[in-house]
């Protein structure tokens, strides 16, 4: 069995040294003797030790001084000071010196075991702390903190309920959960938990046999539950997830050192989710920045290019035009030359595209509803997609508000991505709309219209490239590539965002985001 | 109005082939290389039509339009022009044109526009 701490004895008296050994030692620590300062200090910078307890009345070096340079030695050790001759000036010193506690001589080895527990403690979380934090992994942070919680709280269930993308909550990492019907059951608990009134959610709760509370009676595979305990996360004073602590044994009651505990615990994973959060904030925005960047290059490329193009591109067509005047109808060469005509119309329609992609174009801003540009963009295509066997279903949410927006650019964006849907079901399949409102947890309003395909989906690796101005998976000819690029660009100036699922095999989802 | 034809574009393979394709029509097309020659010639001969392009070294084609404006006010004007940032408004500020067309276009396109405009009679916008 290993030790719960190691811990070092530093006093010249020999019986009270003996003393506090013999105790820490039938009391599960492990424990060495110094009688003197320099002899500690040599002690400690052979061994790692988690504390020391030090007298401050010692001969040639006094506690308060080797305080100082034990920390030196090792700045994680914890110190109690025991002082006999103890003025509040001392006391204070030591405190100030980074001394965990003092006591004062004569005192009960009971006294002396209870500042030992808590110090352990104390280094107990800074140990976990550092193994938070230091974890990069936004994944493997989580599950640092979850099995530190189900320790610490002797848990026989603990689970993390965060919000996802969306805003539907979902558990993020859990311990001690083996099927889905606890998961979902769990999970409904916490979600209830969640949307109480917002003081009654930010503070910490405690709860004895969960099944027979009127608020979860109704939650099916809740019985083995004793009692739970709930750790609200916060952001900004809002809360935003929640941490829930559970106990099957029936004497198993959480303590006031237990609910302690949580809270400290609770704001260490604050911190940890904000720094991570912010970590993951800053990734995306350098993304955007640099993606915007591309785009900004790429579309002075595009006009420049589209500019000096166009004439050379005027005298091919014209001259063509002009020698097919003159050509007999039957020949091949009359047939040639139709060829390049074509090839001429289909070089117009892509400067088009390039055009528009790079067009600083202004942008009307008035109130729209989502819902109308896509009844009114389905309009447009209904009579391709019959004729391509797609059906097209329709979920919009009722009473959506208003969002400022050039309804054109919304309708060029739609149409876009629908006819993108369609040319993914060569065969047919079904194009499913849906929108609805989204209130995030800092209190903004988006509306989510999501555009569903039946296709053959999007593998991983080029699922991130999708967005890049002339990246196609169309055949030479078939399509230019700067469809969804052109599509991100305005729902970009309107502040929105459009994100794409996909799994090869299962279609594709793509959701566009637009504030009210 | 007669079908006299002005064509400014500093591009000599679009002058080529437009006026080729409207010659063939009937039209008498002179041509110009740049803003100020023309402007030069506009001083002492009439036209029914101008054709210009809008981007142009020595001038910019809406000058050249403004300066064609002032000084024939009854001349028919179409604007060919390979950029696109006027997209929706084929009004030249300042100087309002009859008709744009964008390149690149075909021969039949330029010779429906012309006939079109010159048979206009009403007031222009």
């Amino acid at each position: 069995m290993t030790a719960k701490a190691h811990i070092l004895i530093v006093d010249d008296e020999a019986q009270i040294a003996e003393m506090i050994l013999a105790s820490l030692e039938a009391n599960g620590y492990t424990a060495a003797v110094a009688y003197n300062g320099s002899q500690g200090l040599e002690r400690a910078s052979k061994e790692k030790f988690d504390l020391a307890i030090m007298d401050i009345q010692m001969p040639e070096m006094d506690g308060i001084t080797a305080l100082g340079e034990i920390k030196k030695i090792d700045p994680e050790i914890e110190v109690i000071i025991a002082t006999g001759h103890g003025t509040m000036g001392t006391a204070i010193q030591s405190m100030r010196k980074g001394a965990f506690d003092y006591l004062h001589k004569p005192f009960e080895l009971k006294e002396l075991l209870k500042v030992v527990e808590r110090a352990v403690e104390k280094r107990k979380f800074n140990d976990i702390a550092k193994a938070i934090f230091s974890t990069p992994k936004p994944e493997d942070q989580l599950r640092v903190i979850i099995d530190a919680i189900t320790r610490i709280l002797k848990a026989d269930e603990s689970l993390l309920v965060l919000p996802d993308r969306d805003g539907k909550l979902r558990i993020a990492v859990s311990e001690g959960l083996d099927d889905e019907e606890s998961k979902a059951s769990r999970l409904e608990m916490c979600s209830r938990v969640m949307q109480q009134p917002a003081s009654a959610a930010r503070a910490l709760q405690l709860f004895e046999t969960p099944s027979l509370d009127k608020k979860f009676s109704d939650i099916k595979g809740l019985e083995k539950v004793k009692f739970s305990l709930f750790l609200p996360l916060v952001e900004d004073n809002k809360p935003v997830g929640l941490i829930n602590i559970n106990r099957d044994a029936d004497e198993a009651y959480f303590t006031e050192d237990d609910m302690q505990r949580a809270r400290i615990f609770g704001s260490l994973v604050n911190l940890a989710l904000r720094n991570s959060s912010l970590y993951r904030q800053l990734q995306e925005t350098q993304g955007q920045l640099i993606q915007a960047e591309k785009m900004s290059a790429l579309g002075q490329l595009a006009g420049g290019l589209a500019h000096e193009i166009n004439n050379p591109l005027s005298g091919i067509l014209g001259l063509t035009q002009l020698v097919l005047e003159s050509t007999d109808k039957d020949s091949q060469n009359y047939t040639d030359l139709k060829e390049i005509e074509k090839a001429v119309f289909r070089c117009k329609k892509i400067i088009v595209s390039l055009l528009s992609f790079s067009r600083q174009e202004k942008t009307r801003s008035e109130p729209v509803s989502v819902n109308e540009v896509i009844e009114e963009t389905l309009t447009l295509c209904a009579r391709q997609m019959e004729l391509k066997h797609v059906k097209i279903t329709r979920q919009l949410a009722p009473g959506l508000p208003m969002v400022n927006a050039d309804f054109q650019q919304l309708m060029q964006v739609f149409l876009n991505m629908f006819t993108n849907a369609r040319d993914a079901m060569p065969d047919g399949g079904e194009l499913a709309i849906e929108t609805r409102l989204l209130k995030t947890p800092a209190g903004a309003e988006l509306i989510m219209t999501s555009i569903s395909d039946t296709g053959a989906g999007i593998g991983p690796d080029i699922l991130d490239k999708i967005f890049d101005p002339f990246f196609t998976t169309k055949p030479v000819g078939k399509g230019t590539g700067l469809g969804l690029s052109v599509c991100m660009g305005i729902i970009h100036k309107h502040n929105g965002s459009i994100k794409a699922q996909s799994e090869p095999g299962k279609g594709s989802t793509f959701t566009v985001s637009l504030p009210v | 109005m007669e079908k006299k034809v002005l064509l400014i574009d500093d591009e000599a393979l679009v002058r080529n082939y437009v006026r080729r394709a409207l010659a063939s029509r009937g039209w008498a097309v002179t041509e110009m290389a740049d803003g100020a020659s023309a402007l030069e010639l506009l001083k002492t001969e009439t036209f029914g039509l101008v054709i210009c392009d809008l981007k142009m070294p020595d001038m910019r084609g809406e000058e050249v339009v403004r300066r064609v404006r002032e000084m024939r006010p009854e001349v028919r004007i179409i604007v060919i022009t390979g950029s696109v940032s006027n997209i929706t408004s084929p009004i030249v500020p300042g100087a309002p044109v009859d008709a744009f067309l964008i390149k690149p276009f075909g021969i039949d396109e330029i010779r429906d526009l012309a006939e079109k405009v010159l048979k206009n009679e009403g007031p222009r916008g």
